[in-house]
């Protein structure tokens, strides 16, 4: 109809219109009686007596209800068959049901009923009924519950790839395949999820300056490994193994690079066996949520746990994964807050507490205070996190106190994300836990290119000045994916 | 003369043939209607839930909230992407792009602070029956797209059809 009004008023905009029109202007009130006329005459008109366009049209939609009506039959059809397909293949009464083909009635006209056996259906997972509809069936999926016939299990990988230099005595220029992380997770049930982490890693174990392991050689960690029932928004508790909530990037980055910004963490959250000096993973107890706070968003975060081991010298894993040293656990409890008002925004302190026992020496309070604000926006990150390491002997009043922080900063611009990070630990050099720690600190610049949605490449330079050492200049180049 | 009169008759019948014609029908092409326009926002009707602020509906919806008040663990459905009320969602209360939405689920999982991603249906239909079936679900539908097997909420006490609601299909 549009296409005939612009047909209609380009005709009357044509050069040769304007001055017939005028012309006839005296005649129009007598065009339109005859209009008028016209009308009347066309109303009582057959079909037959109607202009050829307009017959056309009509034709047209003869043919498109044709079609219509095929296609109905066509859906019907495939309804039909999918009916059948579904009934052949739905399991047996007594047999466990698939999630998948889970019968449901339909949302028809009995609407409180079959709610209600919806809901049973999701809740205990009845055996299928086969006097429902076979399209019914089909048409309903409903994969909440886990059965032996659909595990629900999820996989997403990270990994990453670098190129790394640098001028300290005795590192070479080498490439190095980073951590392949397959992060994996199933919804056990509508309160219970299991969740890990499984990192095949090369190159030889650091753990404070104790290097172990082959310098090629794969190795397989499972970093993260907990089963999590979640009560409410305000409780939930997870058992298992998990990175320790101390300060922010802990729990924010885990093993995944192509999370973070920059290619490496900053010193103070290195992992276990990789020089850091925090207790990052705890395998126990974990209890979390929100606490009721309205517009201020705060959370809690307690953990009961074996802690880290401290036996010196240490060459195997430094996370007792399985047997602790002492009878005594390690605590930690962390509060924040991400208020409404700053999207954005979250600031917090965690408190950890642990008693170690090093061979040989008297056993180590061991408290880690740490503090944290942090604004991340899509185009925007400035992350800041304080910390002390109090290590106190225990039967003496000798206490070393490590300080460390740093302040990250990047922007985005499209894909290029350029970043600054300043970093500082001083630990002193008769640290009874981590003496090889020293005094480090110093700048990393670097630009982060995504190049696609899911990878990110990045170059890094860092400058680390040591105590009574030379300091290192490092470059790196990696590339970091999701998969 | 009388073939000047037909075709000036013509140029003045035919354009008011069409137009009576579109007279008679609706005001607004199908897709126009208000009912189209409208987001309503829809709930299992055993939820007893009827009203959420647009913070505590964004809250939701970005998986910072993972139950509701009866215990029942919040199931979020999204449309798949490409359709104009999926694109409505995201541009009015997740304010993201596809990817900035895929990321910040990815990393929610990754960080365990998001229970459950969404589950991704391919058809309103699919969704209404989704909702119908899970007692803790909640997505979105066209308003004219909703039945009475599942409950629309209302956002900051107004529903769809009220002056001020906020949730719209984005203009063409």
């Amino acid at each position: 109809m549009r296409t005939h009004l612009a047909v209609n008023s380009h005709m009357l905009g044509r050069p040769w219109g304007l001055p017939i029109l005028r012309r006839a202007l005296p005649f129009l009130p007598v065009l339109l009686m005859l209009a008028q006329t016209l009308c009347a005459q066309q109303a009582e008109a057959p079909p037959a007596a109607d202009s050829p366009t307009i017959q056309e049209l009509l034709q047209r939609i003869a043919d498109l209800e044709l079609k219509v009506k095929k296609v109905d039959q066509l859906e019907a059809r495939v309804k039909q068959l999918e009916g059948e397909k579904q009934l052949h293949t739905s399991p047996q009464p007594g047999a466990s049901p698939s999630s998948a083909a889970a019968p449901t009635p339909a949302p028809a006209q009995t609407a409180a009923p079959a709610q209600a056996a919806a809901q049973t259906v999701v809740q205990t997972a009845t055996p299928p009924q086969k006097e429902k509809e076979p399209d019914q069936q089909a048409d309903h999926a409903v994969p909440e519950r886990m059965d032996m016939s659909n595990t629900l299990l999820r996989i997403r990988g990270f990994g990453d790839i670098n190129l790394h230099g640098d001028n300290q005595r005795g590192d070479t220029t080498s490439f190095s395949l980073g951590q392949l992380n397959l992060f994996v997770t199933s919804d056990i049930s509508e309160k219970f999820k299991f969740l890990s982490e499984i990192i095949f890693e090369g190159g030889p174990d650091n753990i404070y300056g104790v290097t172990t392991g082959e310098r090629n050689a794969f190795g397989v960690d499972v970093e993260r490994f907990l089963i999590e029932y979640s009560y409410n928004d305000y409780f939930k508790v997870a058992a298992g193994r998990w990175h320790t909530a101390i300060g922010y990037y802990n729990t924010a980055y885990h093993h995944s690079t192509w999370f973070q910004t920059t290619t490496d963490r900053p010193f103070l959250f290195n992992f276990e066996d990789r020089g850091g000096i925090l207790p990052i993973h705890t395998v126990g107890l974990s209890a979390s949520g929100m606490i009721p706070s309205g517009r201020l968003g705060l959370h809690y975060v307690a953990e009961v746990g074996n802690g880290r081991a401290s036996r010196t010298p240490l060459t195997e894993e430094p996370v007792q994964n399985v047997i602790d040293e002492e009878n005594h656990k390690a605590y930690n409890l962390a509060i924040f807050a991400r208020p409404e008002a700053v999207r954005g925004l979250q600031v917090g302190f965690s408190f950890y507490r642990d008693l170690l026992a090093p061979a040989n020496t008297p056993s180590v309070n061991e408290n880690i205070l740490a503090s944290h604000a942090v604004f991340v926006r899509k185009s925007f990150e400035w992350l800041n996190e304080a910390m002390v390491i109090r290590h106190a002997l225990v039967g003496t009043t000798r206490t070393f106190n490590t300080p460390g922080f740093y302040s990250q900063v990047s922007k985005q611009f499209g894909s290029l994300r350029p970043y600054f990070r300043y970093q500082y630990v001083n630990s002193s050099n008769t640290e009874p836990i981590f003496p090889d720690v020293g005094l480090r600190h110093g700048p990393s610049i670097g630009l982060r290119y995504d190049a696609s949605e899911f990878v990110a490449l990045k170059v890094q330079y860092d400058y680390t000045a040591l105590r009574q050492q030379a300091a290192v200049n490092a470059l790196g180049l990696q590339i970091g994916f999701t998969f | 003369m009388a073939g000047f009169i037909c075709v000036l008759a013509s140029a003045v019948l035919l354009p008011g043939v069409f137009l009576r014609g579109a007279l008679e029908r609706p005001a607004f092409p199908p897709e126009e209607h208000p009912g189209e326009r409208n987001l309503a926002i829809v709930v299992n009707t055993s939820n007893p839930v009827n009203n959420l602020s647009t913070a505590e509906l964004r809250r939701v919806f970005l998986g910072a909230r993972g139950h509701w008040p009866n215990g029942h663990r919040i199931t979020l459905v999204m449309l798949e992407a490409g359709w104009p009320e999926r694109a409505a969602v995201l541009n009015s209360i997740y304010q993201m792009n596809e990817t900035d939405f895929n990321n910040h689920f990815l990393h929610g999982l990754f960080t365990g602070e998001v229970f459950v991603s969404p589950k991704t249906l391919a058809t309103p239909e699919g969704v209404r029956k989704f909702i119908f079936n899970v007692p803790g679900a909640i997505g979105y539908l066209r308003e004219s797209d909703v039945d009475k097997t599942i409950k629309i909420i209302r956002i900051d006490e107004r529903l769809p059809d009220d002056k001020g609601y906020k949730f719209h299909l984005l203009p063409r």
